[in-house]
């Protein structure tokens, strides 16, 4: 049986200048799964998300996007399309609260009016438990950072979303946190795209994995399937030398 | 004394100003009326995170448009103040359309060359435009009644404020300030930003267009240096600082500082006052970042003997 | 600074340039040589501009009233010590850079990490400031220096052109090698290049990036002045001399790309060449200002629509 995944990406290249960022790149994701992506340092990962979240343009190859093509599309078309994002330094806005930090998402990826938009982000703070909405930006811990850039991503109703090493720099109890968080984004039939270093969250997470190094991918399969694999130990092994 | 209260009266002391004030305090803020507006203008198009240049440039040929209209096409003067607006509006929507693809120092520079640009082609037009010497209207707005001359400007800067109001309500503020703190951020949560820009760019050029073709009609003049005058951004620019941008009560509360003190530098400096407004500038992005008001308000503030309501009113 | 295919596009460029030039010739010959020398004066005042921006990452909108400051400077130094320009061209290019580093220390330093609208407000306060002062010590009236040299003039192939305006070209071309050299050659020079790629990545290094940054800007100011001195000869000294100035040297900047020196020159003689031809086709000669401006829009036109991000 034929169903289109939601993401596929054919042959995706980014060039700059002289350098191949990303080269030959193909992959799909399903819908309602969550697929994680890692490498070793400068594999290209943020790329990736960057190309098919359409802040930069791809030099080569094709993404398409519930079946139809989106690489000439620009940013803000995709995430009316469904497609969002965070980013790997928190980028709050701000002039805002954390509470209209969501709201943004909620107004121009949505397309609501204040009224609504506030009232979705109002629900969206519930459930990633963020009592404090009210408070503007620079007065807030990280955790409650991340999680305002998830809920601006999620505010413009995605159904696809890229997580871009979350993790990062939380302590053991956000992270648990934050898994949860994820886990309840997956309840709401939200494809959910993990980028991370901390093989821990991956093993966890995600259903399928796939393997950057030097722009390409080196494997595809379980988590268990490739952390067994050599050629992958040799990319995070050979990187620290 | 709440602050809508205060409000309230001080548009009324403004709008009976006629009534007993004589005709050089008429004019004297009748001109702060005209600079308000294009600062209001001006600090509005500083909200997207672009610093446009070209307040002149636009005001100009607003003022220009609407004086041809008038003296060659025999429209009526109150018409071609809107007719003069609207191609202020018309024009900047296809430069804007070219530029606002690239932005920051690109767009900066482009504007800035813009009122140059447009007295050149002016000037090269003699027949049409009379060149550099000008152009005299055969008749001043109102026959030249300094009151509805007055209460017209008036009414033109609380429209502005009105719209400078609005715009920091509505959705529209989001999308600026959005795209004013970190475009890719606004861009990944479905913010149209060229559109936006674009939008506010040519709203803005729009009222400085109509701004200036009042000016033409109220003087019945139009003359490349004097029409195109620096001072038209110069002024505007400096008001904004001092008061305090991205705010409307910023440009308001600079252009009436700024505007009384600038009548008081004409008469002691008679050449190169404008190095005031220069120095104006450099000290307050140094040292003032925020404005007059915000500053006074924090400083108040810091004092710590203000009340919740009257913090609120000088805050913004 | 430049990549292996931007040098066979210069070199495209180049023949596309002379193949106009002979055209050029032939139609209308004092059009090609003054759009040379105007040509080459717009280059050499571009180049400190593009050095600002491209190592400090400012646009200097206070850059051609820097170059009024220079002009006057020969002027003053002409009339009361009677001094040749020629001669007063290294003590004003020492005037300005002091000037410049003045202004630079108490200004632009501090906005250093501002963001660009703090540096584009300041640097345009800071022209004001300067065109200001210069009008009230100087007054608007023009002030003119007359030497018998400037208006030297030659015969080539039949056609009478003034020779004095060449000296641009020589300037430019001097200044060119000079600054690759330097950024070659020299510690001091590397130091430049690399803060120029990636000042974070430089200091990290150990260089001394405040300097660098000081140095940039202090040796950009001086050049402007050596031209100023050159051209009081021949130009008109007012206030609003070197206004224009600061466009032209944007759009060439912007017209070469960011980084490529060598491309300016090419740019700047392009420009001069085109306004000359504008200048030259009947009912022109007053829109050759317009024509920097037209350019400047095909180049943004251009660049956006490459997708270059």
């Amino acid at each position: 049986m034929q169903t289109v995944p939601l993401l596929e990406t054919r042959n995706l290249e980014r060039r700059f200048g002289g350098l191949l960022a990303v080269k030959e790149l193909s992959f799909s994701v399903g819908r309602g799964e969550i697929l994680g992506i890692i490498g070793p340092n400068g594999a290209g990962k943020t790329t990736v998300i960057n190309l098919v979240a359409g802040i930069i343009p791809p030099t080569g190859g094709q993404i398409l996007f519930k079946g139809q093509r989106v690489d000439h599309l620009p940013a803000h078309a995709r995430s009316h399309l469904g497609i969002a994002r965070t980013f790997q330094n928190v980028r709050p806005l701000e002039d805002f609260t954390a509470l209209e930090n969501i709201m943004v998402g909620a107004l121009f990826g949505r397309g609501q009016n204040l009224a609504q938009a506030r009232a979705t982000a109002l629900e969206i703070c519930e459930l990633i438990d963020l009592p404090h909405y009210d408070r503007p930006v620079d007065n807030l811990t990280v955790l409650d950072l991340k999680k305002v850039e998830i809920g601006r991503a999620l505010a413009a109703q995605p159904d696809l979303l890229f997580l871009d090493e979350l993790m990062a720099g939380l302590n053991a109890d956000e992270t648990r946190e934050m898994i949860a968080v994820v886990r309840q984004l997956q309840r709401r039939e939200i494809t959910i795209v993990v980028v991370e270093h901390i093989m821990a969250v991956v093993k966890e997470l995600t259903e399928r994995c796939i393997v950057l190094d030097g722009g390409t991918i080196i494997a595809q399969g379980s988590y268990a399937e490739v952390a067994a694999n050599e050629r992958v130990i040799e990319a995070y092994l050979g990187k620290e030398a | 004394m709440g602050k809508k209260a205060m409000i309230i009266v001080c548009i009324l002391v403004a709008a009976s100003l006629p009534l007993y004030a004589g005709p050089y305090f008429l004019s004297v803020f009748n001109t702060i009326f005209v600079y308000m507006s294009l600062s209001l203008t001006w600090d509005m198009m500083l909200r997207t995170g672009q610093l446009s240049y070209g307040t002149a440039g636009l005001f100009g040929l607003g003022a220009y448009s609407s004086a041809l209209l008038v003296a060659k096409a025999g429209v009526h003067p109150l018409l071609s103040i809107v007719l003069g607006g609207l191609f202020a509006g018309v024009v900047a929507f296809l430069l804007g359309f070219a530029v606002l693809r690239l932005r920051k120092i690109y767009f900066s520079i482009t504007t800035l060359a813009l009122t140059s640009v447009f007295a050149v082609v002016i000037r090269n037009l003699p027949r049409l435009t009379g060149g550099a010497s000008g152009m005299v209207l055969p008749s001043a707005l109102f026959s030249g009644d300094a009151a509805k001359n007055y209460w017209m400007v008036f009414a033109l800067a609380l429209g502005v404020i009105g719209i400078s109001l609005w715009l920091s309500r509505s959705k529209t503020h989001y999308a600026i300030n959005a795209i004013r703190n970190d475009e890719i951020a606004a861009r990944s949560s479905g913010v149209d930003v060229f559109k936006y820009l674009l939008f506010m760019f040519v709203l803005t050029s729009s009222i400085q267009g109509v701004i200036g073709a009042f000016y033409a009609q109220q003087y019945a003049f139009v003359q490349p240096e004097a029409t195109f005058s620096m001072n038209f951004l110069l002024l505007p620019l400096a008001m904004a600082l001092v008061g305090g941008v991205y705010s409307t009560s910023g440009p308001v509360v600079g252009a009436v500082v700024l505007g009384v003190v600038s009548e008081y530098l004409k008469l002691i400096m008679p050449y190169g006052h404008l190095v005031v407004y220069g120095l104006i500038i450099v000290l307050v992005v140094l040292f003032m970042p925020r404005g007059l008001t915000r500053f006074v308000a924090r400083q108040l503030a810091r004092r710590g003997r203000v009340g919740g309501a009257d913090r609120a009113a000088l805050g913004n | 600074m430049q990549a292996a295919g931007s040098a066979k596009r210069l070199y495209i460029y180049t023949a596309a340039l002379i193949v106009t030039a002979i055209i050029i010739w032939f139609w209308e010959p004092t059009a090609l040589v003054y759009g040379i020398q105007r040509g080459s004066l717009y280059a050499v005042v571009a180049l400190p501009l593009a050095l600002i921006l491209g190592i400090l990452g400012v646009l200097n909108l206070a850059h051609g009233e820097f170059l009024t400051v220079g002009l006057y400077a020969t002027y003053t130094l002409f009339r009361n010590y009677g001094w040749d320009p020629m001669a007063s061209a290294v003590p004003v290019s020492i005037i300005l850079a002091v000037v410049g580093i003045g202004v630079y220390l108490l200004t632009v330093r501090q906005v250093l990490k501002a963001g660009h609208l703090s540096q584009l407000l300041i640097t345009f306060g800071i022209a004001l400031v300067l065109s200001e002062l210069l009008k009230s010590i100087y007054t608007t009236q023009p002030r003119a220096v007359f030497t018998t040299y400037s208006y030297a003039f030659t015969r080539f192939a039949g056609v009478r052109f003034g020779i004095y305006e060449f000296v641009y070209l020589a300037i430019a071309l001097g200044v060119l090698f000079g600054l690759q050299l330097f950024l070659k050659k020299t510690r001091l020079g590397q130091a430049t290049f690399a803060v120029g790629q990636n000042p974070t990545g430089a200091a990290i290094v150990g260089i001394n990036v405040r300097f660098v940054y000081l140095f940039v800007f202090g040796l950009s100011i001086a050049i402007v002045g050596l031209v100023s001195a050159f051209m009081v000869p021949r130009v008109s000294v007012f206030p609003g001399a070197g206004t224009p100035f600061t466009m032209k040297s944007f759009a060439l900047t912007a017209m070469a790309g960011l980084g490529n020196l060598n491309g300016i020159l090419l740019a700047g003689l392009a420009l001069g060449i085109l306004e000359a031809i504008v200048n030259a086709i009947p009912g022109g000669a007053g829109w050759s200002d317009v024509v920097v401006f037209g350019v400047l829009i095909l180049v943004i036109l251009s660049r956006a629509f490459r997708g270059a991000r």
